[in-house]
């Protein structure tokens, strides 16, 4: 199984779409998951000094870090996340595509499992080549 | 702080259950930002927010 994390950071989530950002940093550096998980431990508090300080708690360095933070090096790529949301309809978190098959929301394991049961019975993924 | 650039790759998935019509998607995604090998028989594609 492969799984692939984008993101959709809600307007209602007022600290989401800076959150996301600041995950993108620390991919940069080699260090997005243990920063994702840092992040869903830590939520809701994501004021730009608990970012930086999570940063540093994954071993990234403070200033190389805020630097790429307050300049949104990455607010592009997150704003193309959202586009491509939309263009799926989803319209919030979290979203799953298992094969291309939605699911929405925290859904119990049970609904996971079936889906992807499901999925493995239809084979491989119609999914095109680059 | 060094950016990726051909970190994005292209996904293209064919959506269909759950929504209105099925729909010929194309995604991209940072392969930094995966788990689980590329020829997996299940992708999972998450898309989620931190707060």
């Amino acid at each position: 199984m492969r799984l692939i994390v984008k993101d959709l950071p809600l307007a209602s989530h007022r600290l989401a779409r800076q959150a996301a950002e600041a995950a993108r940093c620390a991919g940069a550096e080699g260090r997005f998951w243990p920063y994702h998980d840092r992040l869903f431990a830590e939520q809701p508090r994501f004021a730009e000094d608990r970012l930086i300080a999570y940063a540093v708690d994954v071993g990234l360095d403070a200033e190389t870090f805020g630097r790429c933070l307050t300049e949104r090096r990455f607010a592009r790529e997150v704003e193309a996340d959202l586009v491509q949301a939309r263009a799926l309809g989803l319209r919030g978190t979290p979203a799953f595509l298992i094969n291309g098959r939605v699911v929405m929301g925290a859904q119990p394991v049970e609904t996971f499992r079936s889906v992807i049961d499901e999925a493995l019975q239809r084979g491989p993924l119609p999914m095109g080549k680059p | 702080m060094s950016r990726v650039p051909s970190a994005l790759l292209p996904l293209f998935l064919l959506v269909g259950a759950a929504l209105p019509a099925a729909a010929q998607v194309d995604l991209t995604f940072d392969p930094a930002r995966t788990r689980g090998p590329a020829q997996a028989a299940v992708t999972i594609v998450e898309f989620s927010d931190f707060e």
